[in-house]
């Protein structure tokens, strides 16, 4: 506030703050994506310090002493110094002992954008102020921040901020659009503010070119849309083509950004809580031994439970033991090859899509989701015993590699012996071994072996899911359990957060190894390794998850946030009507006013005549381009413009000495009129017939008399 | 309508019990003017100056290089004034003092001298009882006796051997100093610089006016001054006048102290004016004012005067040389609300 108050005037501060405004808008959405809260908080509020600090001495250069070299150098020194002194905070106990490791946390990313923003913003502003080209970075730096928030907002998918997002998203409008619009409407707003300042340097066609580039690029993505990468994920779940699987083993690959991209939306229509902790949905299985690793199974008796598209007829009566009927509704936010279910799906039909800009394919998947006790399994004989022999061979394949039946009965070999033949115990000490002994990891270099999968377990035991699917289905083939494996989705229950919507973000892409038991259909044992290198944790967007959600639905809750929104929603077609007739309105209130000025000295009881009058003839001035200049006397404008109208002399004179206190000769109403009607003569014989035409036709030439 | 005339006429409307008005104070001003203006060709701005600084009781400083007819001007001016209250009085119209190094204060304020005939000692009065007085060359004399002229520049008066004489109530110096021969010089300190009301700059007079003395040069000699064409008490009166008459609204006096502000906050700007500056000011603003006939003070003549009654109070910053420079970009936004505020 202190520094509020210093600045001079409210005309220097209202740009101060404007700027500010702008500034730290593009450095909130900058930071939305980068940072905590806190760290958004902090970003904002160096940003508008260094504009008030910068905007605080209005004609002295804020640190005029200094060459801009050495500011620069110590803005970066200033910003690694905020840097290192966030990593302090956060990495030293200390702070952590004090505060609470969350808040020591908040603190360092406070710390350091606080910093960042607070010193970039400075030099910038500085760099505007100093130099012509300085303007253009300052406005470079804030059409990035918007942009960055396009190509954050995760192709078209996750509109951040929320806020605006979902505000056009309800009105059918393309986020990237309205977001688009707020990014040129900032860096206009910026530009003009640019011009405003004194800078004789800067000339208006630069930014109106600028804000031309603007416009276009907002008319590109109105009439082509976003340039959408194309969303592959690592199991290739996703993509539009449906061909021939490629190698499932992507390992060095493997990347961690867009893991967050949310690729669908599921509603539960029934109450449902996995016993696991996760919810797992089917897409496909690899069953069927290719010679080579395991693919898609072409052998017409296998895999008869999987649904190969919507409407499709189930080829199997599924298993019912212990399982519960839900029923859910899937909308995909990028193309997929195949629908998927919650494990395991029985029937998929197409749904009607309730919004096509939003989600690419719709369907209502029923499921019987599991709700047994794994105590159950045990005991009970693995395999279908209706499958024909060939088919169970099929479940038996595996590399022709001993080691496999070798780990497997090591492992196995601990287990009591009323376990020791028993299908599930088998199973779930396959998948202990690997919890204990694997460690999940995105970047390794088992994709090229002979077998992936063996080079896994043989190997260093890192590898990520594919590898752990693969190397227990082998282990469980080994014992003689059949087993495949299952790919699709695995999501933590945790994300539902007690809504009845769950996002499926990319990084939930998964394959795990199923195996089948008599009554219960396959079942998911799935080895969860207890050491990681990669954070699969991410945040479950809860907004956009019930946004989605409720939009998918197209119910009653989603269908009343519409009604709510009718009262804001803009008629285009009444739009297009009023636009005009307000345009028209304005310009008759400014004719209105233009005559009411012109018109009034000539009427008594209005006022002081010398205002009314001297103001009339001014803006008859005013009109044929005759124009009083800032900071100019009204003395000196009147012997500049006694040129063409000698007659101002006489009524400056008369208007000053009636303003400023003269007591001496008041003229009176008839020696104003009289002077006035002089000064009309001599307009029209000064000035052209085409300009006094113009100056008539103007409605709003009384805004330039001053 | 004519608005001088209505000036003069209401002038007299409004105040029939005071022998003299505006209009005649106005008279007054523009008869001494264009009497030193037939004296001096070419110089009607640094007339018009110096004839503002003698009403608002205030001294000149001439920048100026020899020859330049500084004292041909304050001749002139001097000369012009006639003193009518008989040979008692011992104020001469115009003295010329030229300063030099050896001068002493007693050379400039006079002497006790003994009179052998009364037994007596008799104040013999120096050169400064004059209206007019030009100091020529100021600087080049030591700080005594430019401590003993502007005492007397500052109380109207001087002291020697502990009698105080007083000078006339119009006593007025023009005094001048060569900008560029300053060897041997004994600059005058700003805050001495603070008893000139104006500072003025002299540039070299145009052609036309320059061939315009070499043409008259000779009849102007031969004719000598203009002959006196005002009376003392005339000029005392039209002072007074002015003082009471001309008006000075609130946003002309609002205006000078935002540019004093202004002024001061300016980082090329060590130190700002002083309020004093300010309180000079008006009495300039007003006779400015009259000068030009009218009877309320206006922008026109902020804009005259305020360049010279500053120039020599502000003292820039290292570096910072552009003066005009300065003072436009703190008096643009004052001077653009004077002129908006007439129509508010």
């Amino acid at each position: 506030m202190q520094a509020m108050a210093e600045t001079r005037s409210p005309e220097h501060l209202l740009p101060a703050l404007a700027r500010a405004l702008v500034i730290s808008g593009s450095y909130y959405l900058l930071s939305l994506s980068l940072t905590v809260g806190s760290g958004s908080l902090a970003a904002v509020a160096g940003c508008v310090a260094a504009c008030v600090w910068t905007a605080r001495q209005d004609h002295a250069q804020p640190l005029g002493g200094l060459r801009m070299p050495v500011i620069l150098l110590a803005a970066t020194l200033l910003a690694l110094a905020g840097t290192v002194l966030g990593s302090l905070i956060a990495s030293s106990g200390l702070a952590a002992a004090l505060l609470g490791p969350v808040a020591a946390f908040h603190l360092a990313e406070g710390v350091k954008w606080l910093c960042f923003s607070f010193t970039l913003t400075g030099a910038v502003r500085m760099l505007a102020l100093r130099s012509s080209a300085g303007g253009v970075i300052e406005v470079l730096l804030v059409a990035t921040g918007f942009v960055i928030i396009l190509s954050a907002h995760r192709n078209g998918m996750i509109n951040r901020p929320f806020f605006l997002g979902d505000f056009a998203l309800s009105r059918g409008l393309d986020p990237a659009t309205v977001l688009l619009a707020t990014g040129c409407a900032a860096v206009l707003l910026l530009a003009g503010l640019l011009l405003v300042e004194e800078n004789r340097r800067r000339l208006p066609y630069h930014f109106a070119l600028l804000g031309l580039l603007c416009l276009s690029l907002v008319g590109y993505v109105r009439s082509f849309g976003l340039p959408t990468p194309q969303m592959t994920d690592d199991l290739g779940l996703t993509g539009n083509s449906a061909q021939r699987r490629e190698n499932p083993f992507h390992d060095g690959e493997n990347s961690i950004e867009n893991k967050q991209a949310p690729v669908a939306v599921v509603v539960f229509r029934d109450d449902y809580e996995p016993a696991g902790g996760a919810y797992y949905f089917r897409e496909s299985a690899y069953s069927q031994w290719n010679g080579h690793m395991l693919d898609f199974a072409s052998h017409p008796e296998m895999d008869r439970d999987l649904i190969p598209a919507p409407g499709a007829p189930a080829r199997e009566t599924a298993a019912s033991e212990g399982r519960k009927p839900v029923s859910t509704t899937i909308g995909t936010l990028v193309p997929h090859r195949s629908p998927f279910g919650l494990v395991a799906p029985v029937a998929m039909e197409n749904a009607p899509n309730p919004n096509n800009l939003r989600f690419k394919r719709t369907w209502d998947a029923q499921s019987l989701a599991p709700d047994f006790d794994l105590n159950e399994l045990f005991g009970l004989a693995a395999g279908n015993p209706r499958w024909p022999e060939e088919v169970r061979e099929e479940y038996l394949r595996l590399p022709d590699d001993p080691r496999y039946s070798e780990l497997a009965r090591e492992i196995t070999g601990g287990l009591q012996s009323r376990y020791a033949a028993d299908p599930f115990a088998q199973a779930w000490a396959v998948k202990t071994y690997l919890d204990r002994n694997g460690i999940y990891s995105l970047a390794n270099e088992h994709a090229y072996a002979d077998d992936p999968a063996a080079s896994f377990l043989f190997g260093d035991l890192t590898g990520y899911c594919m590898h752990f699917a693969f190397a227990s289905t082998y282990l469980l083939r080994s014992l003689g359990i059949p087993a495949r494996v299952g790919i699709g989705y695995s999501v933590p229950a945790a994300n539902r957060g007690g809504g009845s919507s769950l996002l499926i973000q990319a990084i939930h892409g998964h394959a795990w190894p199923e195996i089948y038991f008599e009554g219960y259909g396959w079942v998911i044992v799935d080895p969860a390794p207890q050491r990681t290198l990669v954070d699969m944790t991410t945040d479950p967007q809860n907004e956009l998850q019930q946004l989605l959600g409720d939009m998918l639905r197209g119910e009653e809750a989603f269908a009343e946030f519409l009604q709510q929104q009718t009262g804001f929603a803009i008629n285009w077609q009444w739009l297009g009507y009023a636009l005009p007739a307000l345009l028209a309105a304005l310009v008759l209130a400014g004719y209105a006013v233009k005559l009411y000025r012109l018109w009034i000295p000539g009427l008594a009881g209005f006022g002081p005549r010398h205002r009314l009058s001297y103001r009339a003839a001014l803006d008859q001035l005013a009109a044929v381009g005759i124009r009083r200049r800032f900071g100019e006397s009204r003395e000196d404008f009147a012997r500049r413009a006694g040129g063409a109208a000698p007659a101002l002399e006489t009524l400056t004179m008369w208007h000053l000495a009636q303003a400023l206190g003269g007591r001496g000769g008041s003229p009176d109403d008839s020696d104003w009129s009289g002077m006035r009607r002089r000064l009309g003569a001599e307009i029209r014989r000064n000035t052209s017939i085409g300009k006094r035409a113009l100056a008539a036709l103007h409605p709003f030439s009384w805004l330039y008399s001053r | 309508m004519n608005w001088d005339t209505a000036l003069r006429e209401t002038g007299d409307d409004q105040a029939p019990d005071e022998p003299f008005g505006l209009g005649e104070a106005i008279g007054v001003l523009q008869r001494l003017r264009d009497v030193v203006r037939s004296q001096v060709i070419g110089r009607d701005d640094v007339i018009e100056l110096v004839i503002i600084a003698l009403i608002a009781d205030g001294h000149v400083l001439l920048e100026d290089f020899p020859g330049s007819g500084k004292t041909t001007l304050a001749k002139a001016l001097g000369e012009a004034i006639d003193d009518d209250r008989g040979s008692e009085h011992f104020i001469a119209p115009f003295r010329r003092i030229q300063f030099t190094p050896d001068l002493l204060p007693s050379d400039v304020t006079g002497v006790p001298v003994f009179d052998s005939a009364s037994n007596a000692f008799h104040f013999r009065h120096g050169p400064i009882f004059a209206h007019v007085v030009l100091a020529d060359e100021i600087n080049r004399t030591s700080p005594k006796v430019q401590a003993a002229m502007l005492e007397a520049m500052g109380e109207k008066q001087v002291t020697v051997d502990n009698v105080t004489y007083p000078l006339d109530e119009l006593f007025f110096v023009i005094a001048t100093q060569n900008p560029l021969d300053m060897v041997g010089t004994y600059p005058l300190p700003v805050p001495q610089l603070d008893r000139f009301l104006f500072k003025i700059s002299m540039e070299h007079i145009d052609r036309q006016a320059e061939l315009e003395v070499l043409d008259t040069w000779r009849s102007r000699r031969d004719q000598g001054a203009g002959g006196t064409v005002l009376k003392r008490d005339e000029i005392l009166a039209s002072r007074a006048a002015i003082d009471r008459k001309v008006a000075i609204a609130d946003i002309v006096k609002s205006t000078l102290v935002d540019i004093s502000r202004n002024l001061r906050t300016d980082e090329r700007v060590l130190q700002g004016n002083s309020t004093r500056s300010l309180v000079l000011l008006l009495p300039a603003l007003q006779a400015a004012a009259a000068l030009r006939g009218r009877d309320f003070v206006s922008a026109g003549d902020i804009e005259l005067l305020l360049p010279r009654v500053l120039g020599h109070r502000l003292e820039l910053a290292p570096g910072a040389a552009d003066l005009k420079r300065i003072l436009h970009d703190n008096m643009r936004e004052p001077m653009e609300r004077l002129a908006a505020s007439t129509l508010a």
